[in-house]
């Protein structure tokens, strides 16, 4: 038996995406955000996760979304990244996706160019495309493309 | 180079480079008092000592090159030689520690060993003109040693009995330490890591490491399933044990040394010798015990004597931080439970409980508030150990550029924090460099000046309120203003037009800019336009502030101000466009109310009338790129700061109080900003971010100044 993947699935607009659940400490609503002035663009705020300051970055801004909603279902996901928690703001989460590696892609071409190396992986499931991130580079100052247009060009590719 | 580690000689290491660093220290303390001529026979004996120490440890890890450096420079060092060429021997003695410390610190780090051939052409130097040698008595290593004798208290007997008692196997334990080259505290430690591997350790003598100074043997009883021979293995530790004695304790041999200590309690001691071969299984230690009591005695009087002496306790500083850390969120929780009580007064305001809880409350606040001072107190460290390096850097860069050199320490009692202590080392040691480079004239210059031809430098610590001021001052030839600020327009640091406007103190702050020089050549150890903006960057970092005053041809001095300690800080609270920020109390002034209408705009500046002085108006909600709609009538709320000579206006929207707020750093890299350097938890759960005056002042002054331009 092969080992299945166990991702945290969420949604930003209206793709999904999966992170590996190891990397996820928990999934919290949106309490207060204080804004860091002068801090990177994509930087939400700070918030206070029981005692501990947490930097929060806004995915779906970071996806394009200009004038994201924040609703009943937005929560932010804390994870962590090279030692650090961070928390993403996203639509909603909920799954835990189980994808087997063999229905995992690294897509190519796109994605050695840089662009979307922020991607690190394709799973599909159930005729869903999952498109899974890598943190670490998404946490990185440079300019990322917004969500749909990530998900077309894998769906050209895969 | 090292011989391959294994998990123990690793600690041994560790504790090596520990100790060996203040023995350093040491070295070039009484290397100073040597030249200076004031240490005389007892600061050469220290020297001696403190070499032949090292000489030890560092055989014992296995540093051969330090070790036979160590042994030569040892033998040359005589209280003769040290009267007749004192200069010399003082100059090998700091070549020595620095020759040393190049080994250390290459061995540390696992780099190749830099070689002490300097160090070695200086020893032979001084044997050169044979001076008197003292007999050397060989260290005899094989000396008659002190045996292992079991003597146990009664507790510690019964301890045995009652692990006997349960089925279990004990044995008696001596391990006589090997201490030609090694300190016993260590060997100590390794042996103790041996036994506790082996089982679980009933008795251990000495019990802990303050008590094994002198000691020449461990003895143990220790409760374990392995066998005798294995263990007997185990605890031949090369170069670090070397007899091992080790016998299986019995029933009988406890009951034995009952039946002793009855007869004892009878006042009958004549009688044990005898007694024992008469019970049942005489057992040797139990004879060994009674014959070696008076010399156990005196060891054991001998380390209680020691534990009175060295009641200090080496802990790891994170640890601390880890108690500090907690006392935080305590006090967050506090602040969290004192708004809870409050609103229960609130709406229950007959219920009797109300007092109750008040009362509580009130006694945990005096608890808290203790037990933060008290962490906070384990932190403080005096400042002496960061002054204490500064002798021996003065010397070196006074020798070099040819000037005499004095340097006065006072204050060195004064506590700071620990954290706050480490990070001044590098921005005093420039200060210093520059004083003795830039600041002390040539002999000849000072003399004509009608100047002592030795110059001074001052260095001193004091408290001030909540605050630690340091002083870096000399008596050398002051700073021109005139010429800085020339240089500055000449470097394009300030147009003439700023200049002309600059106070004398942010004047004398401009060699404080990145890249700032006064020398147009850069000499060995100062000039490169480096330094002095590390210094106002680091004390920016620890929250601090750092000015200059000067007189020409009087000298100059730098004040550091630095708060008592990082973990907490008193702010005022301020709403601004909706979100709260923590603006230090140490730097407000006063707060006052103007109204639109008071605000005038004078050279691109929003400026009001404090009284009969102008001051600067910094509006804060240009932080959250919100500008208000300003209406005449509206009535601003302006905390009045003072930033070095000058006063700033800050504007706010509303002031929430005072608090003392526990610091978070906000160290994640994503979250930096120039504009804040910490952040705190309040007791509703709401995040606040503590400002940095300094660039928040600059960086919005100067916004407004570019739009009026523009």
């Amino acid at each position: 038996m092969e080992k299945e993947l166990h991702l945290v699935g969420f949604r930003v607009g209206r793709e999904t995406f999966g992170v590996p659940i190891s990397m996820v400490r928990e999934i919290v609503r949106v309490p207060e955000i204080t804004a860091v002035p002068n801090a990177a663009t994509f930087i939400e705020g700070v918030i206070n996760l029981r005692g501990k300051i947490v930097p929060v970055v806004d995915l779906r801004k970071r996806f394009k979304d200009t004038a994201p909603e924040t609703g009943r279902k937005t929560r932010i996901l804390v994870a962590e990244v090279d030692g650090q928690a961070v928390g993403l703001i996203v639509n909603s989460a909920s799954e835990v996706l189980k994808i087997p590696p063999s229905e995992v892609e690294v897509p190519r071409n796109v994605f050695s160019e840089g662009e979307l190396s922020y991607i690190s992986g394709v799973g599909k499931l159930g005729g869903r495309l999952i498109l899974i991130l890598d943190l670490t580079r998404v946490l990185q100052r440079s300019e990322l493309r917004s969500a749909g247009q990530a998900a077309e060009l894998v769906a050209a590719e895969v | 180079m090292t011989p391959p580690l294994d998990d123990r000689s690793s600690d041994l290491r560790e504790l090596f480079f520990e100790t060996a660093h203040e023995l350093l220290q040491s070295l070039n303390e009484d290397g100073l008092a040597l030249e200076r001529g004031t240490g005389g026979e007892e600061a050469i004996r220290r020297v001696r000592r403190v070499v032949h120490t090292l000489k030890g440890d560092a055989a014992a890890i296995g540093m051969r090159e330090l070790s036979q450096l160590a042994h030569d420079f040892e033998d040359v060092l005589t209280p003769e030689l040290a009267s007749e060429r004192a200069a010399d021997v003082a100059e090998a003695v700091l070549a020595a520690a620095d020759t040393f410390e190049s080994l250390l610190s290459a061995a540390a780090k696992n780099l190749p060993s830099p070689g002490g051939e300097s160090l070695r052409a200086l020893i032979r130097r001084l044997c050169a003109e044979p001076a008197p040698k003292a007999p050397r008595v060989a260290v005899d290593s094989k000396a008659p040693r002190q045996q292992a004798s079991f003597e146990w208290n009664e507790y510690e007997h019964s301890l045995i009995s009652e692990t006997l008692a349960k089925g279990e196997t004990v044995y008696h334990v001596g391990v006589s330490l090997d201490l030609t080259n090694l300190m016993p505290s260590a060997a100590w430690q390794l042996v103790r890591n041996v036994l506790h591997s082996c089982g679980s350790i009933l008795v251990l003598h000495p019990a802990d490491d303050a008590h094994a100074e002198h000691v020449e043997v461990v003895e143990a009883a220790l409760s374990s399933t392995l066998p005798l021979e294995t263990l007997r293995k185990r605890l031949r530790i090369p170069a670090v044990t070397g007899e091992v004695v080790l016998d299986r304790a019995d029933v009988a041999g406890e009951a034995l040394h009952e039946l002793v200590s009855a007869q004892h309690g009878a006042a009958e001691g004549a009688a044990i010798p005898s007694a024992a071969p008469s019970a049942a299984a005489p057992s040797a230690h139990a004879a060994a015990a009674a014959a070696g009591a008076g010399a156990a005695n005196n060891l054991s009087a001998a380390s209680r004597a020691a534990a009175l002496v060295d009641k200090t306790l080496r802990v790891d500083s994170e640890r601390i931080d880890d108690v500090l850390n907690l006392v935080g969120e305590l006090i967050i929780g506090k602040s969290m439970l004192s708004r809870t009580v409050a609103e229960f007064d609130r709406r229950f305001q007959r219920d009797p409980l109300a007092a109750r809880f008040a009362d509580a409350l009130g006694f945990q606040s005096r608890v808290l508030d203790t037990l933060q001072k008290s962490v906070m107190k384990i932190r403080m460290v005096p400042v002496e150990q960061l002054f204490r390096r500064f002798p021996r850097i003065v010397r070196d860069i006074a020798k070099m550029r040819g000037k005499d050199v004095a340097l006065t320490i006072s204050g060195e009692s004064t506590g700071l924090d620990k954290s706050i202590l480490e990070p001044l080392a590098e921005p005093i040691t420039h200060l210093i460099r520059n004083c003795v480079d830039h600041g002390i004239e040539p002999p000849e210059e000072r003399i004509a000046a009608g100047k002592p031809a030795r110059g001074t430098i001052r260095l001193s610590a004091r408290h001030e309120g909540n605050h630690v001021v340091i002083e870096v001052g000399d008596d050398g030839r002051g700073i021109n203003r005139d010429r800085i600020v020339e240089r500055a327009i000449e470097l394009g640091f300030v147009t003439p037009e700023e200049a002309r406007q600059l106070t004398d103190m942010e004047a004398l702050g401009l060699i404080f800019i990145q890249g700032f020089t006064m020398l147009r050549e850069v000499t060995q150890i100062s000039g490169r336009g480096v330094g002095m903006d590390v210094v106002k960057t680091a004390l920016e970092n620890l929250k601090g502030t750092v000015n200059v005053q000067t007189a020409v041809g009087k000298g100059t001095t730098f004040f550091l101000q630095l708060p008592l300690t990082l973990a907490s800080i008193k702010a005022l609270l301020a709403d601004v466009g909706g979100q709260l920020y923590a603006i230090p109390v140490a730097s407000v002034v006063e707060i006052t109310r103007v109204t639109e209408g008071e605000i005038h705009e004078v050279d691109g500046h929003e400026v009001f009338q404090l009284r009969n002085q102008v001051v600067k108006l910094v509006r804060l909600n240009r932080l959250n790129n919100a500008g208000a709609p300003a209406r005449a009538s509206r009535r601003l709320f302006v905390i009045v700061v003072a930033l070095g000579d000058r006063k700033f206006g800050l504007g706010v929207d509303n002031l929430r109080g005072e608090e003392e707020l526990v610091i978070k750093a906000l160290d994640s890299r994503m979250t930096q900003s120039e504009f804040v350097n910490g952040a705190s938890i309040l007791g509703d759960g709401t995040v606040v971010l503590i400002l940095n005056l300094p660039v928040v002042v600059a960086r919005l002054s100067r916004a407004v100044m570019a739009e009026a331009l523009a």
